[in-house]
Order: structure tokens, then C-alpha cells, then sequence
């Protein structure tokens, strides 16, 4: 049996979020590839616009999510309706502590519990905290290889740093592809391991029953037995 | 007044070379258009060029000295293909070519003495084409037995400017690609460990265009200044815009027109050569303007993707044309670690594939493992706080709340087995036996 997911783990905002990023990175991967290789005809400029604007709206989408991590409340574990600031479940956390080679041997099939934690475990922890700086680099690669913005020393700094418009695109690639690899990692984790009651907190924002968890006792405190839809 | 223009004595010159003054102010107009000069009008760069003519009868040509280093001569080719009588080469009027290995009339002691006096005089420009070789004391190119190295500083040092002409004078070009042993490098990065402080002006481009280094020489000849430059020291007006802002074929990119294969109906059409590994996109100067062999056609007028000549920094040899876009043909250059060569999506794709395929097997492990769609088995106690009871993260003697569906609670000591969370591992999978079963038969039964 899975925690339950109440709508304080997963405040609404952050849902709205989440979707922005979700069909932004799906949209820049996508008009991402055509730029690299245009496969068809008849799409150039529009891949393009698509690119740059989803490229905007995901850097500011990533910078208003960071912000309110410090002002918004959120629960820091699953199956609990206590809050605090949300950065607190982007910090290390004491319901992690000393469960990484826990959480690897789970995920290697040499232990067969689910190891305790809070919200985010900690190789979740570890990946979503790179995300934003990752989508920070990507979007000062991208705008250094945009020509409007090409030529600002702040982006021209870091093409030179680089070794040129080649490079720079070449990082901007790869950057692309470690995206890619978290998506899978993370789109297949949140299939395996939360399932449809936490595709439906994260994409309807529905809550649904489980275990519960006390964030003072750093333990799980009981059951909830109802179907919160 | 003996300095001033009239126009009887510049049409007289002109005549001589067989240009009218149509020509002649069309030739100007060229010049304020494309080669460059800023912020100049047509009559101005006119009566500045009419006066220097004037200049030069006199005797006071500008002098230019222009060495070779590790170069093929292309650069000097292509300046000495300016077609005679184009008008163009009427700016050659005003420069005095006291040394060139190619041009010049002389040769061995008295050219090299030409030279002598040149410097020895000061007040000239220095055009320097081909690399430096770094390697072996500078002893790989020598003239008369002294490195090229010892011969550009010297001739460096007291000019007015040097003009670092092609991609191998800015920086190294072709011969500063991996791994290079001589350890090839550009004027400027030169003169600048030599403690030489003379202003460089960097044309990259290999071969350099010819009409842009007269553009910069009617600068510095005629308005006495250099063009305006930009933080690599390149003229701001070649060499700040890129080639496919510039490109003729724009139109056909945005619409996402391309040539995928050489003879085939879009080539013909003269699609975009984006898909054939074009660098437009990324390399900055004015070759769509100023075109190449008096200006007829270019390299995408002509049908062949834009090769990225003029990528050089001139700070960096690593930065250099061949290395940064090579393979031409394809959309990324090849990246090396040590001597293994690789293509970047060859990496990305391998990478990707093998973490899919990981994925899935890891699945299918999940699933044999029963841990799927949220079937988790909470660890009672965290293993670390069962091997050090004394530091517990974990509190785990508190009781336990049940709410039930109604939303009643209920309140179990610690330790009690809550009922979602079966006691055994027999009992967690036969839980879960019964929840897959149970959800085949939703499935036949939402068949039926
Ligand atoms: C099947 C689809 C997906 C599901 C079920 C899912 C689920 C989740 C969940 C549960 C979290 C924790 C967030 C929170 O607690 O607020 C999360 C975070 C995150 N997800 Fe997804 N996700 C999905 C697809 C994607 C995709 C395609 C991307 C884009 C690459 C993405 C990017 C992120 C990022 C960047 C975070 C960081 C935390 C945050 O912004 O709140 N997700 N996801
Ligand atoms: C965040 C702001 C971003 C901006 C402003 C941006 C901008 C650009 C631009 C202008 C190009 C065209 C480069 C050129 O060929 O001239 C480009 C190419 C590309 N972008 Fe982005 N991008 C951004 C984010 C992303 C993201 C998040 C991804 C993928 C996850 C991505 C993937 C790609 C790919 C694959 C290319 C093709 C590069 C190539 O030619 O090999 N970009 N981007
Ligand atoms: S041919 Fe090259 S420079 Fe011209 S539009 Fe196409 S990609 Fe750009
Ligand atoms: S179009 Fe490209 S390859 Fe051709 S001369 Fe210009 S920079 Fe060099």
C-alpha cells in the first residue's frame, strides 16, 4: 500500500506549474529535434517560434516556481496535512537521512522494502533539485544561440568561454539528451511506483488514500482508508 | 593650393587607368555600402579618395608591408585576382607594396633591404597572412635563416597596424586543429605574449576576402583611422552579423525549403543548404554582401554550404575554422577525447538507447517483483535506525490511526498491522496475487 497524497503535498500552484513545464519541455524537445535535423518540409520557422517561445515561458515558468517554493507552503511528506515552506522539501531532510544506499538497493531489487522518507526520496531529491539549474543552463545556452540575444555580453562571455557557436550548440544538445534521460527515469518512476492515484494528484490534482506519515515522529502513523476522489 | 583636389588632375589619373568617373564614383559608392567604412557618404569617401590620389602623385604612398607566414599564398592570390582595370584596384594607387614575397617586382637581399628601410621609416601598415608556428623556436618557416616569429615582431613593433589577414593569421586556422604539433597560433595571441601592444585588425575568412582588406586599407589610408572593431578586433561592419541573416536563401529556410541531396529539383531551386550542413547560422561575416571574385557569386550562390571559413577567435587557436566544423557536412562537428573520435547524437542516441532498455527490464523486475501501481511495501523501520537504536531518526513507539471510510478514526497501539499493509511476505503476495487477479477479471468483465 502506497502513502495517501492529500492536495498539501502537492499544492495547486505546483501543479499549474508542472503542467507548464511538462508541455514546454515536450514542445522544445520536439521542435528541439526538428532545428537539429528538419526531417520534413514546411516547418522551419514555425519550429523555431515554437522553440524560443516555449523556451521563454520555461525559463520564466522555472524562475516563478523557485520563488514560491520560499513562499508557498506545502507538506514536506506524503500522507500528511502538516505544512511548511516548500524549500524545506528541496533541503535535505531528517526523513531521508541515512536511507541513500537504501533507496539504490531498493531500486536494484537487493532489499524488498520501501525504504521510509519524506516527500521526495532521495535520489528523487537529488534529480529534482538539479532540474532547475539544468533548465537555467539551458535556457542561457539557447539564448546565447538565439541571434537576437547572441551578441549580449553576458551570453557572448560564455559562447568564447565555450569555444564558439559550435560548442555552444553542441551543450545545448546534450543538455537536451540529459533531459531526456530524467524524463524517462522520472516519467517511468512516477508509472511504476505512484501509479494512476499519483497521476491523478499531479495531473487532476485529485487526493487518494494510503498510508499516513508524522512528520514529528518521522514514521508512519496510521491508515486512511478513504477514496478522496 | 597644392593639396587640395581638382577634379582635372584626378580625372587625368583616372583616365590613365582607363576608369571613368562613373566608375569611379560607383566604386565609392561600393565602398560606403559594403567594404565597410563607417559612418561615410559617397562624396566624402570620394574627394577623401581624390585627395590621396593627389597625395600619391606626390609620392607619399602609404606603406604597406605584407609578410608571410605559415600560409599557401591564397590570400595573396586572391587579392591579386582584383581584376585590372576594376576600379578597385585603383586603391592600390594609394598604398606603397614595399615587400611582398609574391608581388613584389625584387627579390632576396634588395627586397629584403626594401623592408629595412621600410620599418626603419615607420608611419606604414603591416598586413601579416599564414599562421605562426610556435613550435621549434619559430624555425619552421624562415626567410634569409631567421623565423618568421623574429621577422613579424620586428615589423610588428612600429606599425601603425597590422592587419591579420586570413583565418591562419587570426588564429591558426587550419593548422591549429588537433593536434597541432607546431603549435600553430594567430598574429594577435602573438604579439600579445611578445608584450607588442600595435593594434590588430583580424580578417578571417579563408582566403580573406580581397574587397575587405581594401575596405580596411582605405580606412587607415584615407580617413587615417581604423574601422570600427569588435571584441575579437574584427571590423564590427564584416563581421557582426551572420551569414544566414544575411542569406538570400532566408526565405526558403524559414519556410522549411531544403536541399537533403546534391542534383536533385531542390538544389536547383536554390533551397536552403541547412539540411547539407550549411554554418551560416553560426558564422558571423558579410559574405552574402560583399560576394567573392568582384563580386559575382559566393559560396551558397554557388550551390555549396557555407563551410564556416571565417570562425576564428583570436584568442583561442582551438577556435579555429577546420577543427570547430569539421565534418562539413554534418550538423555537429566530431568531439574527440584523447584520439577516439565521435559524433555527439551517435553518443546521445547510445546513451538514450541503453538507459530505455534498462528501464525496461528494471519494469519488468517491478513487476515480477509485484511492486507496481503503487503496490509499496513500506519498510517497518528504517534499517538504520533498527542498527543504531540510540540515534533514531524514527520514532516508532507512538500508536497508530486508522481513518476508516466513513472518515471514523480509530486509534491501535504501535506495532499493530494496519490493513492495507499485509504481516508477511506470503501475505504481501498473495495480496497482491489477488489484486492482479481481480484486475484481470475487471477487464474481461468490462469486455463482456
Ligand atoms: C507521466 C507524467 C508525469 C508524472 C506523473 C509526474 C509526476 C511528478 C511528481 C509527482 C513530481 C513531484 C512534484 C511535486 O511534488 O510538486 C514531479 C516533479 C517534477 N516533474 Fe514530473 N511528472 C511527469 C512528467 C514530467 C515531465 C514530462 C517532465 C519534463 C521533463 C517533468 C518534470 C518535472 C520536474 C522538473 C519536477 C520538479 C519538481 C516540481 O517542479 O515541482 N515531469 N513530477
Ligand atoms: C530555455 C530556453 C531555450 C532557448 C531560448 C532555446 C533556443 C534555441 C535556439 C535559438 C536554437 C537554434 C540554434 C540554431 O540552430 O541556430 C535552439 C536549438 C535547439 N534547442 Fe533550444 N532553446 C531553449 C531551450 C531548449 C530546451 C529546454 C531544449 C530541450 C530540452 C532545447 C533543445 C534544442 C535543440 C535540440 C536544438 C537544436 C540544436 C542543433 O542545431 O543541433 N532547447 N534552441
Ligand atoms: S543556405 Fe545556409 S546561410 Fe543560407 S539560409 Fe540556409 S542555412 Fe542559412
Ligand atoms: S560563406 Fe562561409 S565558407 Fe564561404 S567564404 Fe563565407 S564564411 Fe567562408
Amino acid at each position: 500500500m502506497d502513502m495517501a497524497e492529500y492536495h498539501e503535498t502537492h499544492p495547486l500552484p505546483f501543479i499549474v506549474t508542472h503542467w507548464i513545464n511538462l508541455v514546454c519541455m515536450i514542445c522544445l524537445i520536439l521542435s528541439g529535434f526538428y532545428i537539429h535535423f528538419p526531417a520534413f518540409d514546411g516547418f522551419m520557422g514555425v519550429a523555431r517560434g515554437i522553440h524560443v517561445l516555449c523556451g521563454i515561458v520555461i525559463t520564466i515558468n522555472i524562475i516563478v516556481r523557485i520563488v514560491m517554493t520560499f513562499i508557498v507552503k506545502s507538506a514536506p511528506g506524503n500522507g500528511t496535512h502538516e505544512t511548511k515552506a516548500d524549500i524545506y522539501s528541496w533541503l535535505p531532510q531528517k526523513d531521508n537521512r541515512h536511507q541513500l544506499t537504501a533507496w539504490i538497493g531498493y531500486y536494484l531489487f537487493l532489499r524488498k522494502e520501501h525504504p521510509l522518507g519524506g516527500k521526495y526520496g532521495v535520489p528523487q531529491k537529488i534529480s529534482y533539485v538539479l532540474i532547475p539549474f539544468l533548465i537555467l543552463f539551458m535556457a542561457y545556452t539557447g539564448f546565447a544561440l538565439w541571434e537576437p540575444t547572441s551578441q549580449l555580453p553576458f551570453f557572448l562571455a560564455g559562447t568564447e568561454a565555450f569555444g564558439g557557436m559550435m560548442s555552444m550548440r553542441i551543450i545545448h544538445y546534450f543538455m537536451m539528451f540529459v533531459f531526456i534521460l530524467f524524463m524517462f527515469i522520472h516519467v517511468y518512476l512516477s508509472f511504476a511506483e505512484g501509479g494512476k492515484g499519483m497521476m491523478k494528484m499531479m495531473f487532476f490534482n485529485k487526493e487518494h488514500g494510503g498510508l499516513t506519515y508524522d512528520m514529528k515522529t518521522h514514521n508512519v502513523s496510521g491508515e486512511d482508508e478513504r477514496n478522496l476522489e | 593650393m597644392k593639396s587640395e583636389a581638382t577634379a582635372s588632375e584626378l580625372e587625368n589619373i583616372l583616365e590613365l587607368h582607363g576608369v571613368t568617373r562613373r566608375s569611379f564614383m560607383k566604386l565609392c559608392g561600393a565602398i560606403v555600402a559594403a567594404a565597410g567604412v563607417s559612418g561615410l557618404t559617397v562624396p566624402r569617401v570620394a574627394q577623401a579618395l581624390e585627395q590621396s590620389v593627389i597625395g600619391a602623385k606626390e609620392g607619399n604612398l602609404y606603406p604597406v608591408i605584407w609578410l608571410e607566414g605559415a600560409s599557401c599564398t591564397g590570400c595573396t592570390e586572391a587579392f591579386a585576382q582584383l581584376r585590372v582595370p576594376d576600379p578597385a584596384s585603383l586603391i592600390l594607387e594609394m598604398i606603397s607594396l614595399n615587400y611582398n614575397d609574391v608581388l613584389s617586382a625584387g627579390a632576396g637581399e634588395s627586397l629584403e633591404e626594401a623592408k629595412s628601410q621600410t620599418i626603419a621609416a615607420g608611419n606604414y601598415i603591416l598586413v601579416y597572412e599564414g599562421g605562426i608556428l610556435q613550435e621549434w623556436g619559430g624555425y619552421a618557416t624562415r626567410i634569409g635563416g631567421r623565423p618568421s616569429t623574429e621577422i613579424l615582431t620586428e615589423a610588428a613593433r612600429d606599425a601603425n597596424a597590422v592587419v591579420a589577414l586570413g583565418s591562419c593569421a587570426v588564429n591558426g586556422g587550419w593548422m591549429a586543429a588537433h593536434p597541432n604539433p607546431s603549435n600553430a597560433c594567430g598574429v594577435q595571441q602573438y604579439l600579445t605574449q611578445a608584450g607588442i601592444s600595435t593594434p590588430v585588425v583580424n580578417v578571417p575568412g579563408c582566403p580573406a576576402n580581397p574587397e575587405w582588406l581594401v575596405s580596411i586599407l582605405t580606412d587607415v589610408v584615407v580617413m587615417n583611422s581604423l574601422p570600427q572593431l569588435n571584441d575579437q578586433n574584427k571590423p564590427a561592419s564584416l563581421f557582426d552579423q551572420t551569414i544566414h541573416d544575411l542569406c538570400p536563401r532566408r526565405g526558403h529556410f524559414e519556410n522549411g525549403e531544403f536541399v537533403r541531396q546534391y542534383g536533385t529539383k531542390e538544389e536547383s531551386e536554390n533551397y536552403c543548404l541547412y539540411a547539407m550542413g550549411c554554418r551560416g547560422p553560426q558564422t558571423r561575416a558579410a559574405c552574402p554582401i560583399t560576394l567573392y571574385n568582384d563580386r559575382r557569386s559566393w559560396c551558397v550562390d554557388a550551390g555549396a554550404p557555407c563551410i564556416g571559413c571565417c570562425e576564428a577567435n583570436p584568442n583561442d587557436p582551438g577556435d579555429n575554422w577546420v577543427e570547430v566544423n569539421a565534418p562539413f557536412a554534418n550538423r555537429h562537428r566530431k568531439l574527440r577525447i584523447g584520439d577516439w573520435q565521435f559524433e555527439p547524437q551517435t553518443l546521445c542516441l547510445a546513451i538514450t538507447g541503453i538507459l530505455a532498455v534498462c528501464l525496461v527490464i528494471h519494469g519488468f523486475g517491478m513487476k515480477k517483483a509485484g511492486r507496481l501501481d503503487g503496490n509499496v511495501r513500506f519498510e517497518k523501520k528504517r534499517r538504520w535506525d533498527a542498527k543504531h537504536p540510540d540515534r533514531s531518526i524514527g520514532d516508532y513507539d507512538e500508536p497508530l490511526t486508522i481513518i476508516h471510510e466513513d472518515g471514523t478514526k480509530e486509534t491501535v497501539p504501535a506495532g499493530t498491522n494496519l490493513p492495507g499493509v499485509p504481516e508477511s511476505d506470503e501475505a504481501w503476495k498473495k495480496q497482491h496475487a489477488a489484486q492482479v487477479a481481480a484486475k484481470k477479471a475487471d477487464k474481461k468483465g468490462g469486455r463482456k
